[in-house]
């Protein structure tokens, strides 16, 4: 076991040499004089990381030097303390030493001299700064309980003080009486069966117990992992006080096939928090280095270890090319299938070859999968940094950042959400003064939500603020040429003006927004993943930026339909049901649209053929057809008109930007079992797109 | 392979195409297709013929007559498409008949002339080469055959606005 803790520690050296790097780049810059915001923020966070790394893994005069460090450019940051060269020549040679102190951590050299650089960051802080508490040895004292779930760069191992002062006293008392110590673990459905064991915990915790251990039970391989599965046990020390029938009550509710143990410590093996317990499954034996008086290392060391236990970093290439070729796998599967005679395919060894392909997919899928907290956890950040510069006040609301999206898809979501964030702040949301003048409150509000609908993933920037400028931005339009000065445009054709390439309105352009990407590349990042972008803006009201991206980018579960002669495969997400209409169901209201009654109702009929503008001569009637009824986020319900349904299938996406460029309505192709390219169609694309605009160019070979 | 490369000298690929000797790079060229009906994209420039399946990728097929501003090549046996690596994107391109492959010195190349037609762009150089095949010496007078410009046929999103 201790090599699986080295190997995390390895880790977190490979992260300190990274932040170390960052961070010089960071001060050296700073020097020379160029102290951006970002700058500085890149430099805090990388001391920052290095700080929580070193708190989660006993290293305690690395954690009590870089807590110094952070101190001085959480200043900087904020403001207190102008980021002048003079500073940044103090901070590099703070910085030495910390890697000085990485470095010895690492047991390559002896520990470093800090009093000097300490002393000097300590003048730099004092000197220009309101009192910063939070002494430098103090932080050795660390958490006990950090709030699991949010650690990815181990930041809430950090030192907040105040933060754990309340938790930590209990433990102390808890020494002069005979405590208890409890021992939970819920069984493996309990959460299946609504036992969510940290509302025991939670329980416990209210009575002053303290969750000392947190070990894993049998963790099996990840394969075989149950997401849903409880695999945690907990240990908790609770102050003798507390009558066992309180601590029992709080197990009222637990099945009774979990673990529980009450058992009153012997007074004297109680120390604050308790030396290393007999655990379940010894993770960090080995590991704990024998270091007697600092103690808490030792729960540290094993909630960290616990949460990284079964987890190893796999190159993403490698992820990406086992994907590809499960994708691959699942082709030649239906290949394969549909070259059998009947009767063969009937067989049992092909079923459950497709099932096993299958069942592989999923699982390399999962592999893929990761909440979007990740994207999110940046933004308060960001936020904050945002408002700083920018001295406005906005709120932020986040919601839905558990919903789990493809891994590519949260990578490429990064840069188009910082700036439809940036953009929200900057141009969106007015100033304080503003806002009151305009009878809202003083500090903005910006919300970002995440939610999925089917195979597709939202997420909403909304503001508050003044919303878009219309007329501005038309004229500028007009002004570059991209419009013609006599062009008439409806509001949500100006809103899309903003995305056109090249655009942007000079005297609009700060140093926050003019720095990031363009609205452009927003879209395009957004259109390379097969989603869309929407703005709807309201004068006055706010701005909603939304981004509509595939939950994956690899598998669809679709239909395939056939339309002059071609095979279109359509998210089976977005289909709602299939109509083979009857004479006289369809009925065209104008020259150039129609509609269908159903069930009493009219719904709006488009054919497919006049979407892809083609030029069919005998096209079937709509009695010849099917059309099928679809959801779509741009038009509401809408009737689909095509030749036929032939039937249902998971398709491997593949992008058309690979070779070529992504395409309007179409949401990538898929090579079907035959070895033909079927096209994949975008629903909400199709729909909403404007037939005009679609028959600019007419459909070569599907002419006749 | 009897044609080798050295310093020098560039590898080219001619083609014809309405009559015309064309020629691209052999380093850019992945294979040679026997012509298969695409399948059509909505949406595209009409040079895009549609795509095509090469080993599980897709690929976009263009019409190279049409990209060239000239009428559209008429499909018969010896119609092939010929696969193009240009900067990583894989085209395949629809050509009359694949000739030759051929050695030149690099000074063989020359530019083309200034001429005003807009397809000069896509046209690296002319070279001229001597004819293969033909009985006697008498048939070998040299064909002229233009050089290709991957990089400006690489196909590149319409500019759509606002729509």
């Amino acid at each position: 076991m201790s090599d699986g803790f080295d190997d995390i520690q390895a880790i977190f050296f490979e992260e300190c040499a990274e932040g170390l790097a960052c961070a010089e780049q960071g001060l050296t810059a700073m020097a020379a004089g160029a102290a951006s915001a970002d700058v500085v923020a890149a430099v805090f966070r990388a001391v920052h990381s290095i700080k929580g790394g070193s708190g989660a893994f006993g290293h305690d005069a690395l954690l009590a030097f870089s807590h110094s460090f952070e101190n001085l450019l959480d200043a900087v940051r904020a403001g207190r303390i102008a980021a002048t060269p003079a500073v940044a020549q103090v901070m590099l040679a703070a910085l030495d030493v910390l890697s000085d102190h990485v470095a010895a951590a690492q047991g390559k050299a002896a520990l470093p001299d800090d009093a000097v650089a300490l002393a000097a960051l300590e003048t730099v802080l004092t000197g220009g700064a309101a009192p910063v508490p939070a002494p430098v040895a103090a932080p050795v004292a660390m958490p006990v309980v950090a709030p699991a779930g949010d650690d990815f760069d181990f930041v809430p191992v950090g030192v907040d003080l105040d933060l754990f002062d309340d938790l930590t006293a209990p433990a102390v008392e808890a020494v002069s009486e005979p405590g208890w110590r409890v021992r939970f673990v819920p069984s493996r459905a309990a959460l299946a069966n609504g036992g969510e064991p940290l509302l025991v915990v939670r329980e416990l915790e209210r009575l002053g117990g303290i969750a000392t251990v947190v070990a894993p039970i049998a963790v099996p391989p990840l394969r075989d992992l149950d997401p849903e599965g409880a695999y945690l046990g907990w240990t908790i020390a609770m102050p003798g006080t507390v009558t066992e029938q309180d601590i029992a009550e709080c197990f009222d509710f637990v099945v009774p096939d979990a673990v529980i143990e009450i058992v009153r410590d012997a007074p004297a093996s109680m120390p604050a928090p308790p030396q290393p317990l007999p655990l379940p499954a010894a993770i960090e034996c080995d590991s704990c280095p024998p270091l007697p008086p600092e103690v808490p290392a030792a729960p540290t060391e094993a909630r960290t270890s616990d949460s990284q236990t079964q987890t190893i970093r796999i190159d993403v290439a490698k992820l990406d090319m086992l994907l590809n070729l499960v994708g691959e796998l699942v082709i030649r599967n239906s290949i394969l299938s549909d070259r059998l005679a009947p009767v063969d395919q009937q067989r049992a060894e092909l079923p459950q070859l497709t099932r096993l392909t299958r069942e592989i997919q999923d699982n390399v899928m999962s592999l893929r999968a990761q909440p979007l907290r990740q994207s999110f956890s940046r933004v308060p950040r960001m936020l904050r940094d945002l408002c700083a510069e920018t001295s406005k006040r906005v709120a932020l609301e986040i919601s839905g950042e558990n919903t789990e999206v493809d891994k590519s898809v949260i990578e490429k979501i990064g840069d188009p959400l910082t700036h439809m964030i940036r953009n929200a702040v900057d141009h969106g949301i007015e100033r304080c003064a503003d806002r009151i003048a305009a009878g809202k409150p003083a500090e903005g509000r910006l919300t970002l939500s995440a939610e999925q609908r089917g195979a597709r993933i939202i997420i909403r920037v909304r503001d508050d603020g003044r919303g878009i400028d219309r007329a501005r931005v038309l004229a500028k339009a007009i002004e570059i040429g991209l419009v013609a000065p006599d062009a008439v445009l409806t509001d949500e054709e100006i809103d899309q003006l903003i995305c056109a390439p090249g655009f942007s309105t000079a005297e609009r352009v700060s140093n926050i927004s003019g720095r990031g990407v363009g609205m452009d590349v927003v879209r395009s990042n957004v259109e390379a993943l097969g989603g869309r972008i929407e703005i709807e803006s309201q004068p006055g009201v706010g701005t909603v930026f939304t981004m509509i991206l595939p939950l994956t980018l690899a598998i669809l579960d679709g239909m395939i339909i056939r339309l002059a002669g071609q095979r279109y495969v359509l998210p089976l997400a977005s289909v709602v049901e299939s109509v083979r209409p009857e004479p006289g169901q369809v009925r065209r209201v104008t020259p150039g649209a129609e509609v269908i009654e159903l069930r009493g109702e009219f719904v709006p009929v488009k054919r497919l053929g006049d979407l892809f503008a083609m030029r069919r001569e005998a096209a079937p009637s709509p009695e010849e057809s099917i059309i099928i009824m679809v959801d779509s986020d741009a038009a509401g319900r809408v009737g689909l008109m095509v030749d036929t349904i032939e039937e249902r299938r998971e398709v491997v996406i593949k992008s058309l930007d690979r070779h070529l460029y992504p395409i309007r309505g179409l949401g990538g192709a898929t090579i079907l079992g035959d070895g033909s390219i079927a096209l994949i169609m975008d629903v909400d694309a199709l729909v909403a797109a404007v037939p005009a605009a679609a028959a600019k160019y007419t459909m070569k070979g599907l002419a006749a | 392979m009897s044609v080798h490369e050295t310093q020098g000298e560039q590898k080219i690929v001619t083609f014809t195409l309405g009559g015309q000797t064309f020629g691209i790079h052999m380093h850019a060229l992945v294979e040679i297709r026997e012509w298969e009906e695409p399948t059509p994209l909505p949406g595209v420039p009409a040079y895009i013929k549609g795509v095509t399946n090469l080993r599980g990728n897709v690929v976009p097929v263009v019409g190279l007559a049409e990209r060239l501003g000239w009428e559209p090549s008429m499909l018969h046996a010896r119609s092939c498409i010929l696969v193009c690596n240009i900067g990583g994107k894989h085209a395949g391109f629809l050509v009359d008949e694949v000739n030759d492959i051929v050695v030149i010195a690099d000074s063989a190349i020359q530019p083309p002339p200034d001429v005003d037609t807009g397809e000069d762009s896509m046209i690296l150089g002319l070279i001229a080469i001597a004819a293969r095949g033909g009985d006697g010496a008498a048939e070998r007078k040299p064909v002229m055959v233009s050089l290709l410009d991957l990089e400006a046929l690489r196909l590149s999103r319409p500019v759509d606005l606002a729509a």
